[in-house]
């Protein structure tokens, strides 16, 4: 038997025969980049995930951690994938202590079914990534997925308290704990969350939770560039307590509330607002006021389109650029006036997002743009050939030195997530 | 001792009036707010980043040990230096670089104190959320190395939420820049792995940390408990009403003694609880917010409940809350503070239990609670003249981590492991989790002369 043969044997007598799918069986459902793996891993206990990372890396396979599998347009070109494990079968809950605003999930759970278990105890998870019944908890996490949200309860870094995750050793440790607040030993989930898969995977996540809102409002506004830039650094800066604060571009395609002017060159402004009754009353006759141009509300499924503006489609680019807030609006402006590119920002966090066709040259000025600015952009999603042409985290990234020691640590043989982070 | 060499070469590196070797310094640097204590061998005064990357290259080509010091508030032993070595003292690096409103930043030196941050940010409307009790002296750097606390991170959060850059010295002597204004560098979270290290993953000189506006109105709401928990049950049932208060904060009979017999404010000295609850945001809200948590308390049979909505009344409901720590150390210098940490619904039966390892080994226990996260201050007070009082009290200090290890908490909420804590890791962390933070330890202090000593345990030998 050849090597691969004897690794996937030996796979198979970790997961059982049910849950490892070879190529005779059809892995294309798998491909990413038109790449198919050699199987696919269904691991269904912790202590299988474990044994899989174990064998995979004792083998020399190569591994790609998979959630839901619809976010995994996001990182640089895959290398040779060996063996997609996917997480999938963890989705269960662990230990959901209502009372202390705390919930444990497997990393398989979906986002949207975390969601209904806590609504049911007038509770949320304030994370509002793109697309939350394909996200998985395990997937968000290992990518520090965050929307509209996040200005005002910030991402999962702010939000994990504790993580368990198995290693290529085949052991499984626990980082943090369950409480909100902990300091003991180093902050391990830090350097887990937003590593993409690259030194471990996550099994199990503790995370904060808060009360859902008595009430919440969300209202757009067509403002030009000019005055909406004036406002929303007004807004940013005042003790409204504006919980999100979007900027779309027209050519973003969010449908719009008639009322609202239809002029090329505006941009829309959305505004949510949540808490206590009496405050989103007073949040919304202000805001009424501040805006003599007309605001309109609107309605939930609005909502999800403002947030999915960075769940990429289609064969086009989406490029994040991470700016000093202020710098927001000139970004903006320089993104719209390309033609057939379209912008979002969080302008509460300094994050624009740019969609448009695939081309190098443009995304090249985005970036040294945002570089001049003080920030930095990653392309989020984008044709293969782009992302080869066009590094996907940047020309120059700090301390790759040191977080290369950080991988050799956890996964000496780099097995894990292979080509796809800085490290 | 240091050799001649070293001091030479240290003076090189910080200019002559800078060093202090003579013993009466060096006493003076060998103990911070804790019970550890050590003799270092050296104190150095740098004013500039280049200035303590010279300092650490010193140290790294010799092999010593070096620890950084801010205000000595510490209450785990981290900034004592047990292994000796070179003190880095930082609080001629008191500056605050830049104030950047409209990016809703700010830029700092480490040595500035966290209040006299807040009084520069206060007349612009913003505010740096972690509000440590020891904000008056605690310097911003030491915050960052501890992940400081303090009675509002209920609601905002604790210091690694608000730090987004750091320019660091590691104990290599490089300095690297993690993080910046803008959120998200490309890779691994540096920013987040640093903040917290104790002081063993290097030395930040300069921190970029997140602004926030103040809030609009606040209302204080303080209610006296005949039993440490009813009070502890209003706390849960506060959270369980979806009230997101910005502080709850407790207080047992023994604190509440301790402060009326130092700074008088009125209070009866037979209560066994006093529990302050604060609401903040949109002024509109706040009434019927405090009213409700009013009502809870006097649903639990308090004996009196204030509510408080001018600056004055606030201020003078506070004041008892914010006199403890000193209150308490004046009752007894010597205490030994405990931060265990639990889950909010286990805080009931874990009062009970610290009430029971009180009785159990004799000791004085003076309990502050930031309740609202479920961080229990418990001031073990004893008598240094009595040789079996520090045991004892050491003893029920232990009981009180293994309590709340076995109700899902952790050894410390906010002040840190320390020098004083090592050991009690392995109550919440296998040997394997153990392994996996020293692997990045040594990732960042290949050589263990950053801080040596603390946070982590030995290795056991195989």
């Amino acid at each position: 038997m050849s090597a691969v043969g004897e690794a996937l044997r030996e796979l198979e007598t970790v997961v059982g025969t049910d849950h490892l799918i070879t190529a005779t069986q059809g892995v294309s459902a798998y491909a990413v980049e038109g790449q198919q793996p050699l199987a696919v891993a269904q691991p269904g206990l912790e202590a299988e995930v474990a044994g899989v990372l174990r064998v995979a890396a004792e083998r020399n396979l190569t591994m790609l951690l998979r959630g839901g599998g619809k976010h995994l347009y996001y990182g640089a070109p895959c290398g040779p994938i060996g063996v997609v494990v996917s997480l999938a079968r963890l989705n269960e809950v662990v230990e959901y202590d209502a009372d202390d605003l705390t919930i444990t999930v497997q990393a398989g759970m979906t986002l949207g079914a975390l969601q209904r278990v806590v609504e049911a105890h007038g509770q949320m998870l304030p994370l509002d990534p793109p697309g939350p019944e394909d996200a998985t908890i395990g997937g968000l996490v290992a990518m520090g997925l965050a929307g509209p949200l996040r200005m005002t309860y910030g991402s999962p870094r702010d939000l994990v308290l504790g993580l368990r995750v198995a290693l290529t050793t085949g052991e499984v440790i626990k980082v943090g704990g369950r409480t909100v607040k902990n300091v003991a030993g180093y902050d391990l989930a830090k350097l887990f969350v937003g590593s993409l898969g690259t030194l471990g995977a996550i099994t199990q996540i503790t995370l904060r939770l808060v009360p859902a809102p008595e009430d919440r409002a969300l209202f757009a506004v067509a403002l030009s560039p000019a005055r909406a830039r004036e406002a929303t650094a007004a807004l940013l800066g005042s003790r409204l307590e504006i919980a999100t604060c979007d900027v779309v571009t027209c050519r973003a395609g969010i449908p719009m509330p008639a009322s609202l002017t239809n002029n090329p060159e505006d941009v829309i402004v959305f505004l949510g607002v949540m808490g206590a009754r009496e405050a989103v009353v007073r949040q919304n006759r202000e805001l009424q006021a501040a805006f003599p141009e007309g605001i309109a509300r609107v309605d939930d499924e609005v909502w999800a389109r403002v947030r999915d503006v960075a769940y990429p489609t289609g064969d086009g680019c989406l490029l994040r650029l991470n700016l000093p807030i202020a710098k927001t609006m000139d970004l903006m402006e320089l993104i719209a006036a390309r033609p057939g590119w379209s912008a979002a920002a969080r302008a509460g966090d300094g994050i624009v997002y740019a969609v448009g066709p695939p081309d190098v040259d443009v995304l090249t000025a985005f970036r040294s743009a945002a570089e001049q600015s003080g920030g930095h952009a990653v392309l989020e999603a984008g044709p293969v050939e782009v992302k080869r042409a066009f590094p996907v985290w940047g020309a120059t990234i700090a301390n790759t030195d040191l977080m290369g020691e950080l991988k050799r640590s956890f996964d000496p043989a780099r097995g894990l997530s292979c080509g796809r982070f800085v490290a | 001792m240091l050799d001649r060499k070293v001091l030479k070469s240290l003076r090189k590196a910080v200019g002559r009036g800078t060093v202090l070797s003579d013993p009466v310094d060096l006493l003076l640097y060998s103990y911070d707010s804790s019970t550890a204590r050590g003799t270092p061998d050296a104190v150095v005064l740098p004013t500039s980043t280049d200035q303590v990357a010279r300092v650490v290259r010193v140290c790294a080509d010799r092999r010593v040990p070096f620890v950084a010091r801010g205000a000595g508030t510490n209450l785990s032993g981290g900034s004592a230096p047990v292994r000796g070595g070179v003190v880095i003292q930082l609080s001629r690096m008191n500056q605050v670089l830049e104030i950047d409103l409209p990016n809703q930043r700010c830029v700092v030196q480490p040595g500035v104190v966290n209040l006299d941050l807040q009084v520069a940010l206060a007349p612009l409307g913003f505010q740096f959320c972690p509000d440590p009790a020891s904000q008056k002296v605690s310097t911003l750097g030491g915050n960052v190395a501890e992940n400081a606390g303090g009675p509002h991170c209920l609601k905002y959060g604790v210091t690694t939420n608000h730090v987004v850059g750091l320019t660091v010295v590691t104990p290599r002597g490089e300095t690297r820049r993690f993080g910046g204004k803008a959120l998200d560098a490309p890779g691994y979270d540096l920013v987040g792995l640093f903040v917290g290290s104790e002081g063993t993953f290097g030395i930040a000189t300069e921190m970029v940390l997140k602004l926030r506006p103040l809030p609009e109105s606040t209302q204080v709401v303080v209610a006296l408990f005949d039993t440490l928990e009813a009070a502890g049950e209003a706390v849960s049932q506060i959270i369980a009403a979806g009230i997101v208060a910005a502080a709850l904060e407790i207080m047992d009979r023994n604190t509440v003694s301790a402060v009326e017999a130092s700074f008088p404010t009125g209070l009866p000295t037979d209560i066994e609880a006093f529990l302050l609850i604060e609401v903040d945001g949109p002024a509109e809200a706040l009434d019927r917010q405090a009213g409700r948590c009013a009502e809870i308390c006097r649903n639990l049979r308090a004996r009196a409940v204030q509510i408080g909505k001018t600056a004055e009344e606030k201020t003078k409901l506070w004041t008892a809350r914010k006199s403890a720590f000193g209150a308490t150390a004046r009752l007894n210098p010597s205490m030994l503070v405990n931060d265990a940490t639990v889950p909010r619904t286990r805080l009931p039966e874990v009062l009970r239990g610290i009430q029971e390892i009180e009785r159990r080994h004799g000791v004085q226990i003076g309990k502050v609670f930031h309740a609202g996260d479920g961080n229990l201050h418990s001031n073990i007070l004893f008598d240094r003249s009595d040789p079996d009082g520090f045991h004892r009290a050491e003893a029920a200090s232990a009981d009180i981590f293994a309590l709340a290890a076995g109700v899902g908490g952790t050894i410390t909420g906010e002040h840190g492991v320390g020098a004083e804590k090592p050991h009690h890791l392995r109550l919440i962390f296998s040997e394997a989790d153990l392994e996996a933070q020293r692997k990045v330890r040594r990732v960042f202090d290949p050589l263990g002369i950053a801080n040596p000593g603390k946070v982590l345990p030995e290795e056991v030998a195989s």
